[in-house]
């Protein structure tokens, strides 16, 4: 997170997964549902690619949380 | 260099001083030596981790592998061995192995199929109370709840006939006993790689509405799977769905009580349910000598150079209890974002079932919290047998009045 001394700075959040890694554990779905879904098949379905600000910490903890770190954020300040 | 350099590191694993907190060993290698080595049963050296950050770390890289079948794969009994080599689901095998096998089972375990099951889960959890109800204070919830709820719910989800299900837990408890002979704990682990097969067969003529049946449907038949492997895979689900919840009911029901406004508070704020249920993982973490990994080439980690071919358990209940992490982590404090635990484990090889289990979990503790607002623990001083006996830590009974 980016910030100065008025607090953070909005910034840009692109979320991408990576359907090579990912083995539907489903933490990404408990931590981020409206971000992240399973597919049928138990995968992973990105929602929202760049989520709103209050949903970042939440996009974060998903991120922090996939055991086979398949999702990959990138924030633009 | 000291003498204490060439004295041989402590036999693991360690005995528990307070039956409800890992061995002190583990926090006082944190912060003295975070990477500790120990000796194993057989003589041999394996490393302990007991940092968060390092678990998290060795469990995610490559250079360590999870292959059950490699000769230096460490192990906390002798029987374990014997188990380990023939175990030949996904859970003793590294990528690309794994993930093959493992997403033929997503769709089984997902967030979607597991809310379908919610009211069956809630259902089965009424019935067991009030066959606890039905019986003479003090009553064992061990083997009232603990027990049969896992199994039913088990049964339910894979299509295997509940009268089983006594049979699938001696199978789970023979292979997880830290006394077992090998002999025996090899013997049982084949038994139920036996029934399972019986099971796929019986599901090939007669097809329901259950996992093996699907599973037969969509891999089996157009010859992604294997019947035997699909065999081998059932039975470690098996095992897994039945042994690890009950003991997350047993012990997880005797912590609540022992916290009465924190059990108050469960019960009468559905908001607070979810993050109980992960403190309640995180504070207990039965799966308690795993996740185990080999190196396959010298790594460093910290000032430790782990040896290719070194053993090495990356604790999740030391994890767990890491200050860094979870602040003051000997308290319970169902009020704590502890969400990020590792009691499933982490990096591939983390718990299939953990939706279903962490959903079970979230069903049984508010209805029991709610139907039985007076429950309590009935036990004199040494009554409750807790399972310094398993690899798979919990409690024996549980004797209760409500």
């Amino acid at each position: 997170m980016v910030s100065n001394a008025k607090g953070p700075i909005m910034s840009v959040l692109k979320v991408r997964v990576d359907l090579a890694k990912c083995i539907g554990a489903g933490q990404c779905v408990l931590r981020a549902p409206r971000i992240f879904d399973q597919r049928d098949d138990g995968m992973v379905i990105l929602l929202d690619d760049s989520p709103a600000p209050e949903l970042h910490a939440a996009a974060h903890k998903a991120a922090d949380l996939c055991p086979s770190q398949a999702i990959i954020i990138e924030e633009i300040p | 260099m000291s003498l204490i350099d060439h004295a041989p590191p402590p036999r693991f694993p360690f005995r528990r001083v307070d039956p409800l907190q890992p061995p002190p060993q583990y926090a006082q290698a944190r912060t003295t030596q975070p990477v500790v080595p120990v000796t194993l049963w057989d003589g041999r050296r394996a490393w302990l981790l007991t940092r968060y950050d390092d678990m998290r770390s060795v469990v995610t890289d490559a250079r360590f592998s999870g292959e059950f079948a490699n000769p230096d794969f460490p192990t906390v009994t002798e029987a374990r061995v014997v188990v380990d080599k023939e175990e030949r689901a996904f859970v003793g095998m590294d990528n690309p192995r794994h993930d093959h096998y493992r997403r033929m089972f997503t769709k089984e375990f997902s967030t979607r199929r597991m809310a379908l099951l919610r009211p069956t889960m809630a259902a089965i959890a009424n019935r067991l109370i009030d066959e606890l109800m039905a019986q003479a204070q003090p009553a064992d919830l061990v083997a009232t709840i603990a027990v049969p709820f896992p199994s039913l719910v088990m049964c339910d989800l894979v299509g295997s006939p509940y009268e089983d299900h006594k049979f699938i837990i001696e199978c789970a408890a023979g292979r997880h006993g830290l006394l077992q002979t090998p002999a025996r704990a090899a013997q049982k682990a084949r038994e139920l790689a036996d029934y399972f097969m019986r099971l796929i067969r019986r599901k090939e003529e007669e097809p329901g509405d259950d996992l093996v049946s699907r599973v037969i449907e969509e891999h089996v038949r157009p010859g992604n799977l294997s019947r035997e492997d699909f065999a081998e895979i059932g039975a470690m689900i098996l095992r897994a769905g039945h042994d690890t919840t009950t003991n997350m009911i047993g012990l997880g029901t005797l912590i609540l009580l022992a916290h009465p406004e924190q059990a108050a508070a469960v019960r009468d704020q559905p908001e607070l349910v979810s993050g109980a249920v992960e403190e309640l993982l995180r504070y207990v973490s039965p799966v308690q000598f795993s996740p185990r990994r080999v190196a396959m080439e010298d790594v460093t980690i910290g000032d430790v150079v782990i040896r290719k071919g070194d053993g090495v358990f990356a604790l999740n209940p030391a994890a767990n209890r890491d200050p860094r992490v979870f602040p003051d982590p000997d308290r319970f404090d169902v009020h704590r974002d502890a969400s990020h635990h590792v009691a499933f484990g982490f990096g591939i090889h983390q718990c299939l079932g953990q939706i279903l289990a962490r959903m079970e979990l979230q069903v049984v503790f508010p209805l029991l919290l709610q139907r039985l607002p007076n429950l309590r623990v009935a036990a004199n001083e040494g009554e409750i047998r807790f399972k310094d006996d398993m690899q798979i830590y919990g409690v024996h009974n549980l004797p209760v009045a409500w």
